[in-house]
């Protein structure tokens, strides 16, 4: 351990350059999965209140463009198993000078999920906003949604950033504004095992379809679109890290071709000293993780709090991400040092010791 | 231990640096290859020494045959030491790490060495800390070290002044169980060799004993 230090600290610059490549990559890698782990995690968390069942317009891509009959609502009530039914509808309109916010209307009973901070649940023409518009619109008594004007009854705080940077309103207001009676229905159940109430609420109505919070959260398109966008920004990330690492490292092994030419005709085998880089590479790689892990949270953190962004941005770096990034990270060093190592390694020492000298 | 060297050629690109040499290396003996510089010194030295491969020609070490050794680097750490024009020590290494860099397990003789050599006092500096003279003692210790049957040296004393590079082939000759074959065209310090192989633009013009 102690000669890969030294060897790290004599080549500063380079180790330097290393390092920075690295914390780029690993940061790029972090910040775009926490951020889409984040909005995925928001939505889900958001589906999941009260929703072991969720019910939407049947063979419809996007929650948003779901439209079923709230009169079903009372027919799914109905159903043995079923404890509560909760409808939402789910739209986005202007609010103020916010381009784009999120507004929730929903039935009364799914109120008590927004944890009021101040006012009351809201009567008609009424909305209580959550916590962070509030305070980016300046603390409004009146908003205008859709050019309908809606006095604010209260504020409630959430931690899923949708909501914090939404409105809810009752679902007959929101019905006024979206042209629809409902959005989805959220089915709370109560025994868990649900393949025959989903059947049951599937038999009801042909134009509605059942199915499990989780099912819908593992299948729904957005979900994939965001997660495939993520993947392939951060294996392209990978790629720059590994380049990065494998065009520095070829300069590193280029300087110090001499030193490897001595440590093979002082009889040190090649592995010896693809594992003396590899070890170095995989240091700097430890830190530029520990490194990158602070500036992620950093800059997830500025995001969170940029007022543009309305809370909508909202990263999420879970132990499992952290801890898949920091072998993604040693993956990287060892994937982008081995092809200089190996070539080091493998040419005649005395070949290394002159190219090295002159 | 004997080697020998048949029929050695060698090429860098299309270049002709080594044309035919056959010669054997007595043990026991300093033997310096002289020759002016582009004669294809240093080529025959790291080939002889295992540090290049002909491009054509045998290199026997007693009766083994330098190419079918699987384990060339575990062969040159315990039966041969190099020692460089330049030192070329580690310099992110003290002296004392330098000369372990290629230490076999059971080397015990570290201590000894260093002392011998005279560089006790400086073998917790670095190589930048000390003269060109104590570097290459340095050099010599770990080449020593594994007390190998041959010591290879390319111009070990080109950067040395008369006193010093007089001083290191009195070093060589305190080795007595260890051949040393000193590629040199520094003529002041011909006269400690026991053999002469003199060559001229990649031929061995001659080989001459100058003690018996």
């Amino acid at each position: 351990m102690i000669t890969p230090l030294k060897a790290l600290r004599k080549n500063k610059f380079k180790t330097a350059l290393i390092f920075f490549s690295m914390v780029v990559a690993i940061s790029a890698i972090f910040l775009i999965s926490a951020i889409s782990n984040g909005i995925v995690g928001m939505y889900s968390t958001m589906l999941k209140t009260d929703g072991d069942i969720i019910v939407t317009q049947r063979g419809i891509a996007d929650t948003f463009f779901s439209d079923i009959n709230y009169t079903i609502k009372k027919r799914i009530e109905k159903i043995s198993n079923v404890k509560e039914v909760n409808a939402l509808i789910l739209g986005a309109a202007p609010v103020d000078n916010l381009p784009i916010v999120g507004i929730y209307g929903v039935s009364e009973n799914r109120f008590d999920s927004y944890k009021l901070i101040s006012g009351i649940y809201p009567k008609s023409n009424e909305v209580i906003m959550g916590q962070k518009i509030y305070k980016m619109l300046n603390s409004p008594k009146k908003i205008v949604i859709s050019k309908k004007e809606f006095n604010v009854s209260g504020v409630f705080k959430s931690k899923i950033g949708f909501e914090d940077g939404g409105v809810v309103m009752r679902l007959d207001d929101g019905s006024k504004i979206f042209h629809k009676s409902t959005s989805i229905f959220l089915v709370s159940l109560k025994d868990i095992e649900s393949k025959n109430t989903i059947t049951d609420i599937n038999h009801l109505n042909s134009d509605i379809e059942a199915k499990t919070t989780d099912n819908f959260i593992d299948n729904y398109n957005q979900f994939k679109i965001i997660k495939t966008s993520s993947d392939v920004i951060s294996a392209l990330a990978f790629l720059m890290g590994v380049l990065g690492i494998v065009s520095m490292m070829s300069m590193v092994v280029n300087d110090r071709k001499v030193e490897f030419g001595i440590m093979r005709s002082v009889g040190l085998p090649s592995k010896t000293i693809i594992i003396k880089l590899v070890a170095e590479t995989i240091i700097i790689a430890i830190f530029a993780y520990i490194f990158a892990l602070a500036l992620s949270y950093i800059v997830l953190e500025i995001i969170q709090n940029t007022q543009k962004f309305q809370g909508y941005i909202n990263g999420e770096i879970t132990f499992s991400l952290g801890a898949l990034i920091f072998f993604t990270s040693v993956l990287m060093a060892i994937v982008g040092t081995l092809l200089p190592a190996i070539w080091a390694s493998r040419v005649d020492p005395m070949s290394l010791i002159l190219r090295g000298a002159y | 231990m004997t080697l020998r060297a048949n029929n050695i050629e060698h090429f860098y690109g299309s270049e002709h640096i080594l044309h035919n040499i056959s010669l054997e290396i007595m043990p026991k003996k300093i033997t310096a290859i002289i020759g002016e510089s582009g004669s294809g010194k240093t080529t025959l030295l790291a080939i002889l020494s295992s540090l290049l491969k002909p491009t054509r020609g045998t290199i026997y070490y007693d009766d083994i045959l330098l190419s079918n050794i699987k384990n060339i680097d575990l062969f040159r750490k315990k039966n041969i030491g190099f020692v460089f024009q330049f030192h070329y020590l580690i310099d992110y290494l003290t002296l004392k790490e330098n000369i372990a860099l290629g230490a076999l397990k059971e080397s015990d003789n570290i201590e000894e060495l260093i002392k011998t050599l005279g560089i006790s006092n400086l073998a917790n500096r670095y190589g930048n800390e000390v003269s060109g003279g104590e570097r290459q003692r340095a050099a010599i210790a770990r080449a020593l070290v594994n007390s190998p049957s041959f010591v290879f040296a390319d111009e070990p004393t080109g950067n040395l002044d008369t006193k010093n590079a007089i001083g290191v082939f009195e070093l060589f000759r305190n080795f007595k169980d260890t051949s040393f074959i000193v590629a040199t065209h520094d003529k002041k310090i011909i006269d400690y060799a026991d053999i002469i192989i003199e060559m001229e633009d990649g031929y061995v013009k001659n080989i001459s004993s100058q003690r018996t």
